[in-house]
């Protein structure tokens, strides 16, 4: 007994003196940091933050090569607390969250063939791309629901997932997981500048939609009866929903596919019924606003384009400053469109709604006279963005209020060149002139330039060689002339001390490949343009910061948009695309361009790069569609109440003083007609038509 | 020759996993995932060698001469578990890579009943040292096996129609118990193999 307790009592010794000095011995220093973050760090390995699990991100953290918000589960106040002790200052960091974009599951979507095989969507679509006659459609298999670690995710009764967004921490492991990309990982700014793809489920009047409105989203919220949410849906791409509801020449309705059946949804009525709720209330909804970025932008012109842009701005988290010549903001709005189309009342509620989001505006502000483009820049904003719109942007009034020069010296269209030329003029081109322009005119002009003292000039061309006039052929003659012709380019860039123009980056049209691009920086001292108008253009800081003012502001433009070229124009000067250049023949096309310009500026701030968007949505691109409806049962197309007035109310219709809005009951019964449509999924509200045929 | 047999028997036909039923705690609770499955077994295998010998020599050594030969269990516990967070540390020093790999492994070995039974068992078969190596390193590899097999199966079932009662564990100890009977067919193997090795 005594024996077998010391036997014990020793070996127990002898392993804890080991171990001790095993301890001891193969002490291994580890970072205090490391241990304190891994123990604030949620410990689920769920690997949203780009790492193996929470150690690793513990350890990047520690060594600076994470942000302390790395984790995307943890709450704000973990990452605070992580910040004290990396002794860093944090940065709130906009929620992401899971969004589903099929909204047919296997059972309402038409089906090509029943499959019973394995329950994981990746083998399901081994087999001709899944069960679904849409190619992008949910499978409804789970494989997202088995990813998601935190339990945020269910197949519902429709076969489709359903995000818990109170438990959506936004890892993206149901994104990997999915192999239809049906989920993607998406934030309130992400949905602001997210342009629609080919290859996402879109609803034709989506896709008709200029600015490119979740009109089935909103019509759906209506339905629900939330009024609110439907706002939120429809701010994401239009800040001026009132106004939209009075002027929008609608084009969704044009494709809405109850065309098909009998008459479309009254879709921009419904927006209005929204707004003219919204104005009700007396307040204004403002949904997510992004934490400040102490960024200050500064944009020429109040139009809708500006006001959009400055819109999105603020709600991406920096400061805009809007500068309007005019007395008050509106620009066409106010002051082109007759007040009987567009009361005032509506314009003022809806941009103050824009005010309210943290714009700041100066009226009675004109360029040239009491600032120039260069003179921001030196102020302090990080960019400034042109968005006169509709009104013309190439000339400003000089300090001496007697003379009109180009907003920015060295820009100029051909048309003014022309027109001096015309009448005998001198024209003074510098000494190295660049024209952008495809015709014969091109060459005529350079011709003049060279004349009128410029040592070279450059004249880029869209078009390839071999479709060029015969006249740009003989290269050889023309590089002796003095004319060097630069044929399938685009200007991408253009740079700038104070307010001349210094130097232009070429691009060729098409890429050598998506990585490379072959930039070519050119001295220019004219930049003459064939477009009638300047495009919208956004100044920033040549070298990313202000410079001391004593050489003057050195400043250079970003591409305010970019797609890869399919056939279509690319550069600042493509007339193609609104964000390159203003379309002010409807309001909703200049509020996209306005959204664009946002976006650009986002993307230029927070990658440095304007990304191409393949597969943009646009009329000549083809995206899967139908040509007919079956089992929809036909009903009316909801109009506004007849304006309570005595006698022939037909009358009334004709010249309303004010036009009317629908009211609720007619708004929810309107949207009920929506078919809530997908790529090619609609709701199916009649009778069988193959029963109808029995009965 | 012997050898052969030994290490025939020990992965295939006495699998520890499979005809003595040690260790079912990490079988099933490290057999969901592959990769996990193959850390697991690997880390048995290196955890099971070492405290075979370590214990082999705590039994002839230091049991057997004072006479306390019934405190064996107790003894082998106390001394793997001590080994176990030894090798741990020792790893974490001179062998970080393995110890990243077998790191988080080696925690659950502490108190595996298969690590106990082999060691054990090489007692109670009165095996030599070389032996008791030798045996230790096969039914480590058997241990593998039969785990890295499960994992594959399980792996499988995540994508299959279960019925919802037996989703998980419940369907996991079936197919356990289905390659354990598939096993068993590899009963008598080792009698017709030694035969064979002696003609």
């Amino acid at each position: 007994m005594l024996a077998a307790s010391l036997l014990l009592l020793f070996l127990g010794l002898a392993a804890s003196i080991v171990l001790a000095i095993a301890s001891r011995a193969f002490y291994v220093w580890e970072d205090p940091k490391v241990l304190a973050i891994a123990d604030m760090l949620p410990g689920a390995n769920c690997g949203g933050c780009g790492y193996a699990g929470c150690a690793a991100s513990a350890e990047a953290i520690a060594a600076g090569k994470a942000p302390v918000n790395a984790c995307v589960v943890a709450p704000f106040e973990t990452a605070q607390a992580i910040g004290e002790i990396m002794g860093q200052k944090v940065e709130e960091r906009e929620p992401e969250f899971s969004w589903t974009s099929c909204s047919y599951g296997v059972g309402m979507a038409d089906p090509i063939f029943h499959y019973n095989g394995a329950t994981d969507c990746q083998a399901a679509v081994m087999l001709y791309g899944g069960s679904k006659l849409c190619p992008i459609g949910c499978i409804g298999l789970g494989s997202c629901v088995k990813a998601c670690q935190f339990g945020a995710l269910s197949i519902g009764d429709d076969n489709l997932p359903v995000v818990n967004h109170d438990l959506c921490v936004g890892c993206g492991a149901c994104v990997d997981a999915c192999p239809k990309h049906i989920i993607t990982l998406t934030s309130a700014t992400r949905r602001i500048v997210n342009e629609y793809v080919t290859d996402e489920c879109t609803a034709p009047c989506m896709r008709a939609c200029p600015t490119g409105i979740d009109i089935h989203g909103y019509i759906r919220e209506i339905r629900d009866g939330h009024y609110e949410e439907a706002l939120k849906i429809i701010k994401e791409k239009c800040p001026l929903p009132l106004i939209c509801g009075y002027i929008c020449p609608a084009p969704c309705e044009l494709n809405c596919r109850r065309n098909l059946v009998d008459q479309p949804v009254a879709i921009d009525p419904l927006k209005r019924f929204l707004a003219d709720y919204e104005m009700s209330t007396g307040k204004h909804f403002n949904p997510y606003k992004a934490p400040d970025n102490e960024q200050k932008i500064a944009l020429i012109g109040g139009g809708s384009e500006g006001l959009t842009a400055a819109y999105y701005l603020a709600r991406l988290g920096y400061q805009p400053t809007i500068y309007e010549a005019k007395p008050q903001l509106g620009g066409i709005l106010r002051y082109v469109i007759a007040e009987d189309r567009l009361p005032r009342k509506v314009l003022d509620h809806d941009i103050k709604g824009i005010l309210d989001m943290g714009v700041e505006a100066k009226t009675n502000m004109v360029m040239g006279r009491d600032f120039t483009m260069a003179g921001l820049l030196r102020e302090g904003y990080d960019a400034v963005l042109l968005t006169s719109g509709g009104f013309d942007s190439r000339k400003i009034l000089l300090p001496d209020h007697q003379k009109f020069d180009s907003s920015i010296r060295g820009v100029y269209t051909m048309l003014d060149f022309l027109v001096a030329l015309a009448k005998g003029e001198s024209i003074d081109p510098g000494r190295h002139a660049v024209i952008v322009h495809n015709g014969v005119k091109a060459l005529e002009l350079a011709r003049k330039c060279l004349e009128s003292g410029a040592e070279k000039v450059t004249i880029i061309t869209h078009e390839p060689l071999d479709l060029l006039p015969m006249e740009f052929r003989d290269t050889k003659r023309l590089s002796s002339e003095g004319i060097e012709v630069s044929p399938a380019s685009m200007v991408a860039a253009m740079g700038g001390i104070s307010d001349r123009l210094v130097r232009i980056a070429i691009e060729p049209i098409k890429p050598v490949s998506e990585n490379l691009i072959q930039r070519e920086i050119k001295d220019a001292d004219t930049l003459i343009v064939s477009s009638a108008r300047l495009p919208e253009l956004v100044f920033v800081h040549a070298d990313g910061k202000p410079e001391s003012p004593a050489n003057g502001i050195k400043w250079q433009t970003i591409e305010s948009f970019h797609t890869f070229p399919n056939g279509r124009e690319n550069g600042i000067f493509a007339s193609s695309e609104p964000g390159r250049i203003s379309d002010a023949s409807a309001v909703v096309k200049s509020i996209l361009s306005g959204r664009r310009l946002a976006r650009a500026v986002h993307q230029h701030f927070t990658d440095g790069l304007i990304t191409p968007i393949e597969n943009l949505v646009c009329e000549a691109d083809y995206v899967l569609n139908i040509t007919e409806v079956h089992d929809v049962s036909p009903s009316e197309r909801q109009q506004p109440a007849l304006l309570d007035v005595e006698g022939d109310s037909k009358t009334a219709w004709i010249f309303p003083k004010e036009f009317p809005g629908l009211d609720e009951t007619a708004a929810r019964k309107e949207a009920e007609r929506c078919l809530q449509c997908g790529l090619i999924c609609y709701e199916k509200t009649g009778v069988k038509e193959s029963e109808k045929k029995d009965a | 020759m012997e050898y052969i047999v030994l290490i025939i028997s020990a992965i295939l036909i006495k699998n520890i996993l499979l005809a003595e039923y040690l260790g079912n705690c990490p079988f099933l609770g490290t057999s969901k995932r592959m990769d996990t499955a193959v850390g697991m077994g690997l880390s048995v295998i290196f955890v099971m060698t070492i405290a075979t010998a370590v214990t082999y020599w705590v039994q002839y050594k230091v049991l057997n001469p004072l006479g306390l030969g019934y405190l064996q269990t107790i003894a082998f516990i106390l001394v793997i578990a001590a080994l176990v967070q030894f090798v741990e540390m020792f790893l974490r020093k001179f062998a970080p890579p393995l110890y990243q790999a077998l790191g988080i492994f080696l925690p659950l070995i502490t108190t595996n009943c298969a690590v106990l039974g082999t060691a054990i068992l090489c007692i109670r078969r009165e095996q030599t040292f070389p032996e008791a190596i030798v045996f230790a390193i096969a039914s480590a590899s058997g241990f593998t096996l039969a785990l890295i097999l499960l994992a594959g199966i399980r792996e499988r079932l995540e994508i299959s129609d279960v019925p919802k009662a037996l989703r998980g564990t419940a369907i996991g100890l079936i197919m356990a118990g289905l390659m354990s009977l598939a096993f068993f067919g590899f009963v008598g193997v080792d009698g017709s193999l030694k035969a064979l090795l002696q003609n």
